[in-house]
């Protein structure tokens, strides 16, 4: 897979965060998919996007504090996990995917404020020449694909040259399971057990140990 | 928008005009307002009043989709589909796609409807049962689906690290700690197991 078609692509689906209609396409879990079947792997592509997922569940655009892009990281763990992987072992990929998806939701989530910023100028272009108002629509979306593929493209670009050395870290698609269960875990506890939900998830609890079980 | 409504170009033009200001609201929640809007202008009702209502009602609206959409309907959705990728393969992403998308795209249609029958009533709507039980219901399921993401476990020992590692990211989350700072807790914590 050319990684420069890999960046283009990954960022068309970027676009879906905000610029593009929020179908819900950017989710990590949806973006893994796309990009494992794009890689001939759906099922490692949905495995590392639902975990990614799981670290990402609570995300939500609003408040004063800079979000790290979830959307971003989730492209870029499965993206750069199949570039890796393409040419080092499975473990060493695996947490060096993980690390580039973590660290790049947070200076995603930094070039999100500077994009912010920028279609503020935008703004107030449109307000001192009316005229312009298509071509700074045009130009707030022409932003928003730029914000991901600067974003993308070197991170990608690393992962497809980068040769792992042996003495680096691992990490095994269990213990990846272990943190994004415990993340997500957190996650849904914080966002949805309410006095008026707690007896849900006491059934919610039951049912897992009823299917271990069985 | 104006102008399928209007059929007239002089009026959309008009309508440009005054609407040239910043609109921020929730992108679900944005067809209530405009539904409403046109029936202000069907009424006749003075440009100014109709800003009014517009700053105020984006605001409420905007707080009201956060917390319907961002904060329970999207998580718990995107909870299944993971509990079901995890599981069953592809069923999951495309359960999500179809169920989310048909969930917002309904709520976009219906504002327009629900905007123009209610008029500026329609800022009562936010309080509307329909709303509270929507919110409700996916409550219940996210508190269903945070239990049921026991069955991803395996009876091995290393998964009793799942209790203090929950426990760990609860009391962050619980002290309301920046999103930044723990993902970045998350990234150190990877660091750590994978060099142990």
């Amino acid at each position: 897979m050319n990684v420069f078609v890999l960046a283009i692509i990954a960022a068309i689906i970027l676009l879906d965060k905000y610029a593009v209609g929020e179908f819900g396409v950017s989710q990590p879990i949806i973006s893994g998919t796309i990009i494992g079947a794009i890689f001939g792997d759906i099922s490692s592509g949905i495995f590392l996007g639902a975990l990614l997922q799981l670290i990402f569940l609570g995300e939500s655009p609003f408040g004063g504090d800079i979000e790290p892009d979830g959307q971003a990281a989730g492209i870029i763990g499965t993206g750069s996990y199949f570039l890796l992987v393409s040419s080092n072992p499975l473990e060493y990929s695996l947490f060096l995917a993980i690390v580039f998806a973590l660290v790049g939701g947070i200076i995603g989530g930094v070039l999100n404020m500077y994009a912010h910023v920028y279609n503020e100028k935008l703004y107030r272009v449109f307000m001192e020449k009316k005229h312009l108002l298509y071509v700074c629509h045009f130009a707030g979306l022409v932003t928003a694909f730029l914000r991901g593929l600067c974003l993308l493209l070197p991170i990608f670009i690393l992962a497809h040259i980068v040769t792992i050395p042996r003495a680096f870290p691992q990490l095994t698609k269990e213990l990846l399971m272990i943190i994004g269960l415990s993340v997500g875990l957190s996650n849904g506890l914080y966002l949805f057990v309410k006095k008026s939900t707690i007896l849900y998830l006491c059934g919610g609890i039951a049912c897992s140990l009823l299917l271990f079980v069985l | 928008m104006v102008n399928l409504i209007y059929g007239t170009k002089n009026k959309e033009d008009t309508i440009m005009k005054e609407h040239n200001e910043l609109f921020n609201t929730h992108p679900y929640m944005a067809s209530y307002i405009i539904g409403a809007t046109i029936r202000a202008y069907d009424e006749g009702k003075t440009s100014e009043d109709i800003k009014r209502f517009i700053t105020i009602a984006q605001t409420s609206f905007a707080s009201a989709g956060d917390l319907l959409f961002w904060q329970t309907l999207r998580p718990a959705l995107l909870l299944i589909s993971v509990i079901f990728g995890l599981k069953f393969g592809i069923i999951g992403p495309v359960l999500f796609i179809i169920s989310y998308n048909a969930f917002h795209l309904f709520h976009r249609a219906r504002g327009i409807t629900d905007g123009y029958n209610k008029g500026w009533d329609v800022i009562y709507l936010i309080k509307a049962k329909r709303f509270i039980m929507v919110q409700h219901v996916f409550e219940i399921l996210g508190a269903l689906f945070t239990g049921l993401l026991f069955i991803l476990i395996a009876f091995k020992i290393n998964y009793l690290l799942l209790i203090p590692l929950t426990s760990l990211f609860v009391i962050l989350l619980l002290r309301r700690y920046s999103a930044t700072f723990i993902i970045i807790a998350v990234l150190v914590l990877i660091v750590i197991i994978a060099l142990v």
